[in-house]
């Protein structure tokens, strides 16, 4: 599966998590960027993409994915 | 009450209580809340719209997954995240409901446990269910 196979995927979970068809996150996206990506959110994200993908993140990799593209390349890794 | 750490969660894990919902935390829920709304509060109105008696508040129903989860299942090491609440049919002022919970899901990625609770009248009836996402403060 190419990254942006990934990232569309990715993105169905951010408007269902967000309950909104608007929202459209990229490689360079942060949590800045999106309206509500606060850490409780967050949290919700992970397990949303987790399920979705059939993958597990790590602690560490919970904490500290810097852009939406560092959460696509783990889970390049892992399926 | 309960300490159970995340360390200590296994999917299948279970715990319920009884408790009677009485007039007396009907009359509380109403001082709290406000909520005047005489489906909850008159007698000849309930029964009007097909109902047996006054309606227990939901939310006061549901405010007993506040205890399932921070007394008995994990605990006083938990802080609820989230708590989606379905109403399947009335709750009455007496009735006595079984609350009950399940671990359903212990995500280490996120430190995270996910209890799927449910509320049963004496017959067996289910009143309502509940999906609770827990973390743990300790």
């Amino acid at each position: 599966m190419s990254r942006e196979e990934i990232l569309d995927r990715v993105n169905k979970v951010f408007r269902e998590v967000f309950d909104d068809e608007d929202v459209a996150v990229t490689f360079a996206s942060t949590a800045a960027d999106v309206e509500g990506w606060d850490s409780l959110r967050h949290i919700t994200l992970i397990e949303a993409v987790e399920d979705e993908f059939d993958i597990r993140f790590k602690i560490n990799e919970v904490t500290g994915m810097k852009d939406v593209g560092e959460m696509v390349d783990i889970i390049a890794e892992r399926i | 009450m309960k300490q159970y750490r995340f360390e200590d969660m296994e999917t299948g894990m279970t715990e319920r209580f009884v408790v009677t919902v009485g007039k007396e935390q009907q009359e509380a829920f109403y001082l709290l809340t406000g909520d005047s709304n005489p489906l909850h509060r008159d007698v000849d109105f309930a029964r009007e719209r097909g109902f047996e008696d006054r309606v227990v508040y939901g939310m006061l129903a549901s405010a007993y997954y506040s205890t399932l989860a921070g007394v008995y299942l994990p605990g006083s090491n938990c802080l609820i995240n989230e708590c989606k609440v379905a109403y399947h049919q009335p709750v009455y002022p007496g009735d006595v409901l079984t609350v009950e919970g399940v671990v359903k899901d212990v995500r280490e990625s996120t430190r995270r446990v996910k209890i799927e609770g449910k509320m049963t009248r004496a017959d067996g009836t289910v009143v309502n269910t509940a999906v609770i996402a827990v973390s743990f403060t300790g």
